[in-house]
């Protein structure tokens, strides 16, 4: 009953999706917006849905420390738990400890081949199979349109989706349909994008390309206090409260 | 003893095992007269540095990683502390960075930032310790101090900055340009004892200024006056710069890093000038003590010398005339003839002897003034102990000790060693609390039980060396746990009559899973059980957790909540309530689902890159959960959670994995729930044993 709470709050069920996972086994989805707004609070709630679906996550972390992004995770999980109302947390926290794996690399360290042979290393042994990864912190602009058709590759041998973060800038103008500059040279490598964008006192949830059918569309928003998502009626709500 | 406070430094010099702390230490002594001969460290066979450091600690250890050595450097009183590097010693590192204001981080050059740094690092930032950073072995092929620089501040996240450059690299390493006094150092001599200052080479003199830039940049951030001196571009004092840098360490904001090689002396003299220049005072360094009656609320301390008297026993040395008491006076003055109380058993303390250690000879002294170290002489108490004025009940020491995980049977190989080693093992049990000793009433073993494999090895190796105990030991046990997992009722009547007056009592209620290791609840109402019986009823459900029904393990986390029960005017007794309390607490314990529980480590470890394949396998071998990988260039840094009772012999298999060139950290990260198919083994090896006894 618990667990079925926590997976109602998945993110892109509540913005209108129809399925928990919207990107198909080697598709690229994507979650933009400037430093600070809840990038990463986003990604983490995409990974402990799956995670709580019995799925294998692999996280990859540019330039964070293992133990950073190990407190994402607690942090994200216990407000999951707490909204959801759910006690006993350990339980939960048990059953997903095994089933995700952090990668940490330093931007000049990261590499696909690097990562590919560090991925079949561990399915090799047994040890781990990833069923989504997650890159979190990888610099788009400096990467090149390379390294995402290689990643995509090995995201269809692997046959699993990918999610990124990528960051973009204030002074940097949109292209057409608001697509980020940083994404312009490899947007047709993805499905899904979707746009963090702080508007006053609140942060927007928006998707930019592949966005859920019309009828189903909520507008969400992410508590900027807990980087939580909620619906944007309910955040304006408790913005007049505070008030 | 010198009087003016701002001139004392207790420090510690905290460090990997192989980056020349030994050494670097009898450097230390050797400069500020402590001792008057440098010893070959350098075996006969020129094995090399670490191994012969190592044995030369083992000999000497007393003379140079006593728990406090005392030397003077140019007018400062300076107390080098022993702060034993692995985790394994939690609470004895946790005592020694309590005592000290300030460390010394010791690197070497070419190994850099190591797993232990890492780990001793933190433990640093957790008790707040200023350091300065030595990076040592400059001479050696493949050292690099930059790079040191850089990983101090990837791997540790200090703001690091040179002091230094070093003049020549490897072995043509000769000395070091003071980036402050822009001067070349030199070291001549024998043993390098004369510092000659001259000009900066000319080849040397661009990368000089361009580091005493960024020197001078990063010390700007804490005084103002730099600032505005740089900003007006005039020339800046030295006094101000090591100002400046000084209240970048105190804050914990900025580590200095000095450079040398002190197997070569070179660049140890500088170092000690770092410390007097940079490093905190006692007065500098607030402290904090734990206020008994307040749940252990924390109190400042104060270092008047006036004040009431707060004094923490850090290590205990057996000495010539009986136990010699390490005590650091944070509070207050200590002074012989004085009554204080002794926290933890709050009984009355005569101080007799106060004396300090002093060159190879003790010094008497009268007291012992705030923010200094002495030691104490016929003083029975453990290590640890707080002592305080009467009245106060503040402790430095939190009261709760870990639990022990891991235990070992001892056995002497004869008569003598069986007498060394009660000795012994009393006189470990006062130093060490998480330490624990205990004869097996079943096999009639002596049991010793400590946080890790390692920390019981140090203690055998110890028996053996210090006390000449010569003893076997067994298979080294882990601390299983039994706990349940729900609720259950219990509604148990306790009656016989069979002979004699007869024995009745009824016991009623439920037990469930809770945090904490046994609550009894009291929930009788209408005296059902008579008020008398009811401590009989704690006793008897108490006594139930010593050994557990499922597997003899101790049972923790469970909650006795007794609420109807029966009595009898003439059968109904102590003994007749606590039976019941026992039939109760099996009768619920079976229908509570109990499990059993282990200790489980967080394991990290440090390979390079290519054997990271290797060593996850040798983890998740073991039962391990690898929480994640860490990519640092050349090394990887692999962090797991892996159950103690898998990790036995581990060093050995890592070496072999890794042609010796991984290592690891562990510590105790929390218990868990055994694995079904794991539960069965212990129970089918538990069977066997019981067998095999019989």
């Amino acid at each position: 009953m618990e667990k079925k709470e926590i997976i109602g709050r998945n993110p892109l069920k509540m913005m209108g999706y129809p399925a928990e996972d919207i990107l198909s086994e080697g598709g690229f989805g994507a979650l933009v917006a400037r430093a600070g707004v809840g990038k990463t609070a986003f990604l983490v709630q995409i990974a402990i849905d799956k995670l709580l679906r019995d799925r294998n996550v692999l996280h990859i972390s540019i330039d964070e420390p293992v133990e950073k992004v190990c407190l994402w995770y607690e942090q994200v999980f216990r407000n999951i738990a707490d909204s959801s109302g759910v006690k006993q947390l350990d339980p939960f926290w048990e059953l997903i400890l095994p089933k995700r794996f952090i990668m940490t690399f330093k931007v000049e360290g990261f590499s696909v081949p690097k990562l590919e042979e560090r991925v079949t290393d561990l399915s090799e042994q047994g040890i781990f199979f990833p069923q989504l990864i997650l890159i979190d912190g990888l610099p788009f602009e400096e990467m090149g349109r390379k390294t995402f058709v290689d990643l995509k590759a090995v995201a269809e041998s692997l046959g699993v989706a990918v999610w990124f973060t990528m960051k973009t800038h204030r002074h940097e103008t949109p292209g057409p349909e608001g697509m980020p500059k940083p994404l312009s040279s490899v947007e047709d490598l993805f499905d899904v994008v979707i746009e963090l964008q702080p508007d006053g006192k609140e942060i927007l949830v928006k998707a930019l390309k592949g966005g859920p059918p019309e009828s189903n569309a909520s507008a969400l928003a992410l508590d900027p206090s807990t980087m939580m998502i909620r619906s944007a009626a309910a955040a304006a709500a408790s913005g007049r409260k505070a008030q | 003893m010198n009087s003016d406070i701002t001139s004392v430094r207790n420090i510690g010099i905290s460090a990997h095992i192989d980056s020349g702390k030994t050494t670097l230490t009898e450097r230390i002594l050797f400069y500020t007269q402590r001792i008057h001969a440098i010893h070959d460290v350098k075996g006969k066979d020129g094995v090399g540095a670490t191994m012969d450091s190592m044995e030369l600690e083992k000999e000497r250890g007393i003379t140079i990683a006593s728990a406090a050595t005392f030397c003077e450097w140019k007018g400062h009183e300076v107390n080098i502390i022993d702060t034993p590097g692995h985790v394994d010693f939690t609470i004895e590192v946790e005592r020694s960075l309590r005592v000290l204001d300030g460390a010394i981080l010791v690197l070497c050059a070419v190994g850099g930032v190591q797993s232990q740094s890492i780990t001793v690092d933190q433990q640093m930032k957790r008790y707040k310790v200023p350091c300065i950073a030595f990076v040592n072995k400059c001479d050696r092929s493949g050292g690099n101090p930059f790079r040191v620089i850089e990983q101090l501040k990837e791997k540790l996240g200090h703001s690091a900055v040179a002091m230094q450059i070093p003049i020549g690299a490897e072995a043509k390493f000769e000395g070091v340009v003071d980036l402050v006094s822009m001067k070349a150092l030199y070291f001549d001599g024998d043993n390098g004892e004369i510092v000659r200052a001259e000009e900066v080479p000319a080849d040397l003199r661009e990368d000089a200024e361009a580091y005493r830039e960024a020197l001078v940049d990063a010390a700007s951030m804490f005084s103002d006056e730099l600032t505005e001196a740089i900003l007006e571009e005039r020339e800046i004092p030295e006094s101000l710069l090591i100002e400046a840098i000084r209240q970048g360490v105190l804050q914990r904001e900025m580590t200095p890093v000095f450079m040398g090689s002190a197997y070569k002396n070179k660049g140890v003299q500088p170092l000690l000038d770092g410390v007097m220049n940079l490093l905190p005072c006692p007065s500098d360094v607030s402290n904090e003590a734990l206020d008994m009656e307040k749940d252990e609320a924390l109190v400042s301390l104060s270092s008047d010398p006036k004040a009431p008297l707060v004094a923490l026993a850090f290590k205990l040395e057996d000495g010539q005339y009986g136990q010699l008491t390490y005590i650091r006076v944070y509070q207050g003055t200590l002074a012989k003839g004085d009554s204080v109380i002794n926290v933890r058993t709050g009984k009355k303390v005569k101080i007799g002897r106060v004396v300090r250690m002093h060159a190879s000879q003790m010094e008497e002294i009268e007291s012992i003034p705030a923010g200094y170290i002495g030691a104490l002489f016929g003083i029975d108490c453990a290590s640890g102990d707080t002592f305080t004025a009467p009245n106060l009940s503040l402790t430095m020491t939190s009261m709760f000790v870990p639990s022990p995980v891991i235990s070992l049977a001892i056995v002497p190989k004869d008569n003598k060693s069986q007498v060394n080693m009660s000795k012994a093992l009393n006189r470990f049990t006062k130093e060490d609390p998480t330490f624990k000793t205990f004869v097996d009433e079943e096999t009639g073993d002596t049991i010793i039980s400590g946080m890790g494999e390692l920390h019981l090895d140090v203690y055998v190796e110890r028996m053996r060396r210090e006390y000449k105990a010569e003893v076997e030991t067994g298979q080294p046990r882990v601390a299983y746990r039994e706990t349940i997992t729900r609720m259950a009722e219990f509604n148990y009547i306790h009656k016989k009559q069979t002979g004699g007056s007869g024995q009745y009592g009824r016991v009623a209620g439920y037990m469930e899973p809770v945090e904490e290791e046994f609550v009894f609840d009291n929930q009788i109402t209408g005296g059902a059980i008579p008020t008398q019986y009811i401590p009989s009823c704690e006793k008897g459900f108490r006594a139930c957790m010593d050994k557990g029904p499922k597997m003899e393990f101790p049972v923790t986390g469970i909650k006795v909540v007794i609420n109807d029960g029966a009595s009898h005017s003439v059968d109904s007794s102590e003994m007749a309530f606590q039976a019941a309390a026992r039939g109760a607490f099996l009768e619920a314990y079976a229908k509570a689902a109990p499990v059993i529980h282990e200790p489980i480590m967080k394991v990290v470890v440090e390979t390079p890159t290519e054997f990271q394949g290797a060593v996850m396998g040798l983890l998740n071998q073991r039962r391990g959960i690898i929480v994640g990988s860490q990519d640092e260039g050349p090394m990887c840094v692999i962090e797991g959670q892996v159950p103690l009772s898998e990790m036995f012999g581990f060093s050995t298999v890592l070496r072999s994995s890794t042609q010796g060139k991984a290592q690891f950290t562990m510590e105790f990260s929390a218990y868990k729930q055994v694995p079904k198919g794991v539960a069965e083994e212990l129970v089918k090896k538990l069977a066997k044993d019981k067998k095999n006894a019989a």
